[in-house]
């Protein structure tokens, strides 16, 4: 017989409606045998008890359903975000609240590196420091004989260096959209999408696919997942190569990584057919820390950016509608394919255009290939309105709802693309949940900081940064914001029966606290630190 | 060693408008070129997986995705690969998405210093566009891709007033592709040394024409070129300068690229035009100043 281990904990917050809370939780092989007294593992004969837990509030792992393999490979460079973040291996990566901030920063981690090597950052987001646009001359302060370049959190700009456009042959004479010039005609280091970045990304040797994909990339964010509590983590829009996925299972499999990841393959590249049945192919290859077999599907871009596809009367600027990234036609064919397979999909949504798109492809394909189980999802979900929640609903379709948005981007929502009224109903968990959706809420990693706490915390208070509330009407109890985040988002991985609460069969995934959410509180959620996961029974504290 | 660079046309057009049928014709008539073809769009036509061993060239599937979603990172760095490949190919087209703006992807190729631009050709169905231009959903972006064309191609049918639709929307030459044209030379523009004459399967869709003489300041050169005659879709060559060395001439569609070299060569000008609009005698006219 297999050994029996008996955790002791300050309390248990099982998610479990038979048994809310409980004080020991017992584990055999990996799962969940037992839960309640410290008497609960009786029955089944000795155990060990675990008491490196016991001054912890145990509760399911968190689940993150909407995240980005980069948001672990992206640390091998220097941070230069306007919010506080903490890097993998745990160490403080403090915000940058002025641009002398950011190069301050950069001085000091360029003192660190090679003398040939680039310097690179990332996250900047210039929408926090309106005061003065960084350029190539604050980059100069950096360093003056190798290249400098900081991308934008957005990941569509760049800012470099004198040295880094010399690289790019970029001058005076340079007539390409997207390399901007200063008052002097000259490029003032700003460089914007990827056409105009491509040159010096080449030089640099910044390649996002390697910071997605190569094992030490898989290895981080199985740490930022640690981190965050997060026991089980999506990768949407996971593209797969040859011997990639020999690469995630030897690296998911080994004892030390910490998460179940879930990678979503993006439905480009291939005829629909085709990607619905390699889609389905890879399902063959899942284990149980590794989840393959969904598809991800673009549809639209951000509203921030003014790409998302908005219904009338569009953005309050008055600038034109957003663009489609897949014509509404292939969506729909895209759709059709995957459910013919049998096969998941997750489809990006931003603007109601979007989803109103979605959905109808799935009625469609629904009518064709039916399939009550199918648990498409709808990802961001940023402007549904009820009536598309009902349609949700009546269609069994999940919504994963971009909670940390309205922190995050809320006043710009309402000064600069959408307006008050439609920004006060964005991201709706409430009506969500009211109208019967099955709803989780995201945190889109690296886009914004991974720790399901504070996305849980935004969906209750929708505070935005200056410190308004946004949308009352629309905020949720702590108990629903803590389901969303666990049992709410494992549905829409299909895999609620195995993890999203701490319950007899389930597998054993906690994560450790340092206290206990509901006794902080709507206001004190996001602060509640987090010490570790267990996974399957193993412990892994940080 | 430093390579020339590697020349890039872009080819846009929604789905199903004959992009890739174009870019086959152009495999079976590779004029001795190495094509490398970048997929990012797949209907129910596939490229012809023969025709690219036949030509000695090379294909990559694109997926364009990525991170945040909307940026189509792969797409670029696949270019990467394409400039790090070697023997590097002599020519590299990228079939666009269906929704894609061709401009996005062509402009990198003015931003890169080892690609050289070598035009957009945007596929127009005719019978299908009228529809699809209305779209209150995509309306705008297929309009989009033929106002970014340096080149519009029509296939299937459509209605009379539409070449004159898509001429006025584009600003570019506007090309019927019937069954059995050979694109390529018109698309591609001459191969390297192409000193030998080409055998395609098919006739023709273009005219070439050829220059000399004059020597010319840059600012007379620039007005010549602004009254180039209609159909000449490119233009390569060298123009003396009167204070030495010579302005080099680069004319994809409706693009201009004018450089001063300070190397000594005589006045010498290759173009393309579109057979049927295009008139090599009044370009000699033209070319003469009369
Ligand atoms: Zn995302």
């Amino acid at each position: 017989m297999s050994k029996i281990t008996l955790f002791s904990a300050k309390k248990i917050i099982t998610m479990d409606r038979n048994r809310p809370e409980a004080t020991h939780v017992a584990v055999r092989d990996g799962r969940i045998l037992a839960v309640g007294g410290a008497d609960c593992a009786a029955p089944w004969g000795e155990a060990v008890v675990d008491e490196s837990l016991a001054d912890s509030v145990l509760m399911p792992g968190f689940v993150e359903g909407h995240a980005h393999m980069m948001a672990g490979g992206i640390w091998k460079y220097a941070y230069a975000g306007y919010h506080d973040r903490i890097d993998p291996e745990g160490r403080p990566a403090p915000g940058k609240t002025t641009i002398e901030e950011v190069v301050e920063g950069l001085k000091e981690h360029a003192a660190g590196l090679p003398a040939d090597a680039p310097v690179i950052a990332w996250g900047f987001d210039p929408i926090f420091l309106p005061t003065e646009r960084l350029n190539r001359h604050h980059l100069d302060e950096i360093a003056a004989d190798r290249p400098v370049a900081v991308l934008f959190s957005n990941f569509h700009l760049m800012c470099v260096n004198s040295k880094a456009l010399e690289l790019a042959q970029y001058s005076r004479e340079t007539n390409v959209e997207g390399v901007m010039k200063g008052a002097d005609g000259t490029p003032n280091g700003e460089l914007q999408e990827m056409a105009a970045m491509f040159p010096v990304m080449r030089r640099l040797g910044i390649d996002f696919r390697s910071i997605s994909a190569d094992r030490e990339a898989v290895r981080a964010y199985g740490r930022v997942a640690q981190r965050a509590g997060v026991t089980t983590i999506t990768d949407l829009f996971a593209t797969f190569n040859p011997g990639d996925v020999d690469t995630l299972l030897e690296v998911t499999g080994a004892p030390d990584f910490p998460v179940r990841l879930v990678p979503a393959m993006g439905g480009t590249g291939a005829a629909p057919a085709e990607i619905a049945a390699q889609a389905a192919a890879l399902r063959g290859r899942s284990t149980d820390k590794l989840r393959l077999g969904a598809v991800k599907l673009m549809t639209d871009g951000s509203i921030q950016g003014w790409t998302a596809r908005v219904k009338w009367p569009g953005y309050v600027g008055g600038q034109p509608n957003g663009i489609w990234n897949t014509p509404p036609e292939l969506i729909a064919e895209l759709v059709a394919e995957c459910q013919k397979a049998g096969v998941q999909t997750h489809i990006h949504v931003n603007g109601d255009e979007a989803s109103e798109v979605a959905i109808d492809a799935i009625e469609a394909a629904g009518r064709s290939h039916p399939w009550a189980g199918a648990r498409h999802v709808l990802q961001h979900c940023q402007m549904m309105g009820a009536d598309q929640f009902r349609r949700c609903a009546d269609l069994g379709i999940c919504c994963n709802i971009f909670a940390n948005h309205i922190w995050y981007f809320g006043d710009q929502h309402v000064a600069l693309t959408i307006g008050e009224d439609r920004a006060r109903r964005m991201d709706a968990l409430r009506t969500a949940l009211d109208e019967g959706v099955r709803a989780t809420i995201h945190s889109d990693a690296p886009v914004t900081s991974l720790a399901p706490l504070f996305t849980a915390w935004a969906a209750v208070n929708r505070q935005t940064m200056s410190g308004r509330v946004l949308g009352e009407a629309q905020r949720v109890s702590v108990e629903e914001a803590l389901h969303a985040v666990t049992l709410g988002a494992a549905y829409t991985l299909k895999m609620d029966g195995e993890v999203g609460s701490i319950e007899t069969g389930k597998r054993a995934d906690f994560a450790v606290l340092g206290a206990d959410p509901f006794e902080a509180g709507a206001e004190g959620l996001k602060d509640v630190p987090v010490r570790g996961t267990v996974l399957g029974g193993e412990v892994h504290l940080l | 060693m430093s390579l020339p660079p590697l020349p890039l046309t872009v080819i846009g057009g929604y789905l199903g408008a004959g992009k890739t049928t174009l870019i086959n014709r152009m495999l079976r008539a590779p004029g001795g070129r190495r094509i490398m073809v970048m997929v990012n769009d797949f209907g129910a036509i596939n490229i012809d997986a023969e025709l690219i061993e036949a030509a000695e060239g090379d294909m990559m599937s694109l997926t364009n995705g990525c991170v945040c979603c909307t940026m189509g990172a792969d797409l670029f760095m696949a270019l990467g690969d394409a400039l790090d490949r070697r023997p590097r190919p002599d020519h590299l087209v990228i079939e666009a998405s269906g929704i894609a703006d061709p401009s996005r992807i062509a402009m990198a190729a003015r931003a890169e210093p080892e690609l050289a631009y070598e035009g957009i050709v945007t596929v127009v169905d005719g019978g299908e566009f009228p529809r699809l231009a209305a779209d209150a959903q995509i309306g705008p972006q297929i309009e989009g891709q033929v106002r970014a064309a340096d080149l519009v191609l029509v296939t299937k049918g459509g209605a009379p007033d539409l070449d004159l639709r898509l001429s006025v929307l584009s600003g570019a030459p506007v090309a019927r592709l019937e069954e059995g044209t050979d694109a390529t030379t018109l698309l591609l523009g001459q191969a390297r040394d192409a000193k030998l004459p080409v055998e395609g399967r098919g006739h023709a869709a273009h005219v070439s024409w050829q220059g000399t003489g004059p020597v010319m300041d840059r600012a007379t050169l620039e007005a010549r070129l602004a009254a180039r005659p209609p159909g000449l879709y490119r233009l390569k060559g060298w123009v003396r300068a009167p204070e030495g060395g010579v302005h080099e001439v680069q004319v994809v569609g409706a693009g201009v690229t004018l450089r001063h070299l300070r190397e000594a060569r005589e006045t010498q000008l290759v173009g393309i035009g579109l057979r049927g609009t295009f008139d090599p005698a009044e370009a000699d006219r033209w070319w003469r100043g009369g």
